[in-house]
């Protein structure tokens, strides 16, 4: 990676995390933080970030030449037709995921739902089944989406990792919010990929 | 009834008929209910099993079925056809079957069921003439293809879609996996049953017994089950009964069912269902006999039993029971009903509810009274909790006014995770787009934020610099600040026996506030809180920090860790709002340190 691509994967990085520091986002984009940390002080000094007691967000005039950059550097990607397949694919997964997020947390019965407190494991254990049988998808998938960005691997350890730890019985990082669980990396691959390719959200 | 003998072990396959029950290490867990409701009387689709030990035979026989055990299979499956008087494989009177994995204990990560194994082409032709619904035997067709395809040939599929045809689907697998799925109905047993004693081997299922410490040398059990129809015309339907109303906790059972219905329509939800009345109406025998099985099945268990049955042709078939979930409130009260019908004691009743379900049973609500006319969106129930805030579109504005104190609610067109910080800098959350799946209906969940999604366009915008009232259970939102009504213990009978119950039995007592002239011991101000800067003190630290006192309060207490400490550093009282979950974690914890 040169310094003029992180000069940009930094921003990117940010931007995708919404907020965080040289650690979080050279987790992201799996680099070292140092580099990161050497990006972000020029980020900052070309006003494109700004950062308090290590934790860093876009400035809107960063935001705007994140905006200018992404046609440019992934106009091979979003010509490329292989990634954008696999990026339908992605989203079909994505569907599929949300399902089994809400599965997790609540619990259909007689009609309605009620909160899934992980005491029937049965239940549970189908979930997870269904997560590992999702997660072996985005395996593959992702592996074509980083057959063009190859960095997006990273999103694919840290996906297995939130899957080790649900097989661990740690409930949590299926669908927790402040902390790496899948629905939180997944998301942030969404993020990134949408970004990438320059799509919205549907939702 | 029970019969554990010598022949069972030796057997390379079990039938399952009502004679036997044995063990679950034998022929695991899925096998074992099977066994266990055919020995209460009940009619269950007739099946057979694989026992555990032939798993390791296959595994350590370098992974292929040897001629003595194939032959037991074929000979089960003449078990089943003589049982059924359906033939494997015949498109006169077709046999399908179900194929399960089912170790001893339930664990992720191994081979999912197969279902309607057997189909052919012909057998396709034969149920849509069957059925009078061509439409639907080429739907099983296909399913059956999809996951035959997708488990056993391990095929990179989409999720099922309805409307690809047979030949589209088999297509579909044989292009991504260079295997045709086996046309031959044995070929087809052989392919699945090989693939449920692979998928013991399983990196995913090796994953999960690594973490928990179960030994690898272990196996899976593999059940074959007669699949029963309910859509072969007259007389036949499939459903959902609970033994009684999981939601409310009332007495009656509650069910639904779907006249010519199969598998699964009932349970997705894709189909008008009916009510158990329409059931009681049209086949009051069959329906007498679901309400004894019912009651049969909740005594067994002593418990609410969530029920799967399907009608072929008049005949009632159980598929499956489990214990139903419940809502806090109900759970409540099927507890004390059930102490009172004397199917439990009262000291397992309290351990029935969990101290989560009782905090939500005393969570503050609505008064339903002298609100309607303050409604001003409507959307679909996210994340239940009732929280009044001033509505604020931008999360980045939402996050700054909450850290100055003040309440926000977070309404938006929809939500990313660029608007994480904004929900949870915010009390409730509502949005104009998105359903029960939606990114802020899993995060405002995982949050516990009350919240309400798909109120429609525009809406969330109109409400922004509004006092809003969100009501996460119903949907709604009011303007302004709705008034709420605390629960008391002593206005529900239920509620207020089980809480006689717990407090009758709590090590300690919980009070809601300081006893006059009590010298009480503040955790919250030793800085051992929830939610401190520093890392949570150990349950060492606590007990050395509670040691002495008579009297103790502290948000650590309203947790089980500090009930622990509290009652093994002899403390006698402690002070917490409400009381009662605090007193269940009290008795959960003697009862653990009991047993």
């Amino acid at each position: 990676m040169t310094s003029s691509d992180l000069d940009f994967l930094a921003v990117h990085g940010l931007a995708v995390r919404k907020a965080g520091g040289p650690p979080t986002v050279a987790d992201l984009l799996g680099t070292d933080e140092q580099s990161v940390s050497d990006a972000f002080d020029r980020a900052t000094e070309a006003g494109r970030m700004i950062g308090a007691r290590g934790t860093f967000m876009c400035t809107p005039a960063g935001q705007a030449w994140l905006a200018e950059q992404y046609p440019v550097l992934y106009a091979d990607a979003r010509a490329n037709g292989q990634l954008t397949e696999a990026y339908e694919r992605f989203e079909r997964v994505n569907t599929d995921l949300l399902a089994l997020f809400t599965d997790w947390q609540t619990v259909p019965t007689a009609g309605g739902s009620v909160v899934n407190d992980h005491s029937d494991a049965d239940y549970d254990h189908g979930i997870i089944d269904r997560l590992g049988a999702l997660h072996e998808k985005a395996e593959r998938v992702v592996g074509r989406c980083a057959e063009a960005e190859s960095r997006l691997t990273r999103y694919l350890e840290r996906l297995a990792s939130a899957y080790d730890r649900v097989l661990a019985g740690e409930t949590d990082y299926v669908s927790g919010v402040r902390i790496d669980s899948y629905h939180t990396v997944w998301f942030e691959l969404h993020e990134d990929l949408l970004r990438m390719l320059g799509r919205t959200r549907q939702e | 009834m029970t019969n554990t003998g010598v022949t069972l072990t030796e057997a390379r396959v079990v039938i399952l008929d009502g004679t036997v029950l044995p063990s679950r290490e034998l022929i695991g867990g899925k096998a074992w209910s099977v066994a266990r409701m055919m020995s209460l009387g009940l009619r269950v689709p007739p099946a057979f099993v694989l026992p555990v030990s032939e798993c390791r035979s296959y595994l350590d026989a370098g992974r292929s079925l040897d001629d003595e055990v194939w032959d037991a299979v074929q000979a089960g499956v003449a078990n089943l056809e003589q049982r059924s008087g359906r033939r494997f494989g015949d498109p006169a009177a077709p046999l399908l079957v179900s194929v399960r994995s089912g170790a001893a204990v339930s664990m992720p990560g191994m081979m999912d069921t197969v279902l309607n194994l057997g189909i052919t082409d012909e057998i396709e032709l034969a149920l849509a003439a069957l059925t009078g619904d061509p439409a639907y035997a080429s739907d099983t067709h296909a399913r059956f293809l999809h996951q035959f395809g997708d488990i056993v040939l391990k095929a990179d599929l989409d999720s099922y879609s309805a409307g690809v045809s047979a030949e589209a689907m088999r297509a579909l697998v044989l292009a991504d996996t260079g295997s045709d799925v086996p046309r031959a109905p044995l070929d087809q047993l052989r392919g699945a049953i090989s693939a449920v004693f692979d998928s013991w081997d399983s990196s995913r299922a090796k994953a999960y017994r690594r973490h928990w410490g179960i030994a690898d040398a272990g196996g899976t059990a593999v059940t074959i089950q007669m699949m029963v129809f309910g859509n072969l015309g007259e007389e036949s339907g499939t459903g959902v009964l609970f033994s009684r109303n999981p939601l409310s906790g009332d007495r009656a059972p509650y069910g639904e069912w779907l006249p010519g219905g199969q598998g699964d329509d009932v349970v997705g939800g894709t189909h008008a269902v009916q009510d158990m009345i329409t059931l009681q109406n049209a086949m009051p025998a069959v329906h007498h006999e679901l309400m004894e099985w019912a009651s049969t099945l909740e005594r067994e268990h002593g418990e609410v039993q969530d029920i799967e049955f399907t009608l072929e042709r008049g005949q009632l078939f159980l598929l499956q029971t489990r214990s139903a979930k419940r809502s806090p409130q109900a759970a409540v009260r099927i507890a004390v009903d059930l102490v009172d019908e004397g199917v439990i004691g009262i000291d397992e009743a309290v351990t029935r509810v969990t101290p989560e379900q009782i905090r939500s049973v005393m969570m503050p609500r609505l008064d339903p009274q002298h609100i309607d006319q303050h409604r001003v969106a409507s959307g679909e129930p996210a994340c239940p909790g009732v929280a009044s805030g001033i509505g604020v579109v931008d999360p980045d504005e939402a996050e700054r006014r909450a850290a100055e104190g003040e309440s926000i609610v977070l309404v938006r067109p929809t939500t990313s995770p660029n608007d994480v910080h904004g929900m949870i800098a915010a009390v409730a959350v509502v949005t104009d787009l998105g359903g029960s799946t939606s990114h802020a209906a899993v995060v405002t969940r995982a949050l516990g934020r009350p919240s309400v999604v798909g109120v429609g366009d525009g809406v969330a915008e109109s409400l922004a610099g509004r006092l809003l009232t969100v009501d996460g259970a119903s949907g709604h939102v009011y303007e302004g600040q709705m008034p709420l009504l605390e629960t008391r213990v002593d206005d529900d009978p239920h509620l207020s026996r089980f809480a006689a119950w717990v407090a009758e039995r709590s090590p300690l007592t919980v009070v809601e506030s300081v006893p006059p002239d009590a010298q009480v011991l503040d955790l919250d101000r030793l800085g051992l809180g929830v939610g401190t800067e520093s890392a949570a003190p150990t349950r060492e630290q606590l007990i050395t920090a509670l040691r002495g006192a008579a009297v103790a309060r502290g948000s650590l207490l309203s947790t089980a860790e500090g009930v622990a400490a509290a009652i093994e550093a002899g403390v006698s009282t402690i002070v917490a709002k409400p009381v009662l979950p605090v007193q269940l974690l009290a008795v959960r914890h003697a009862v653990a340190g009991a047993s």
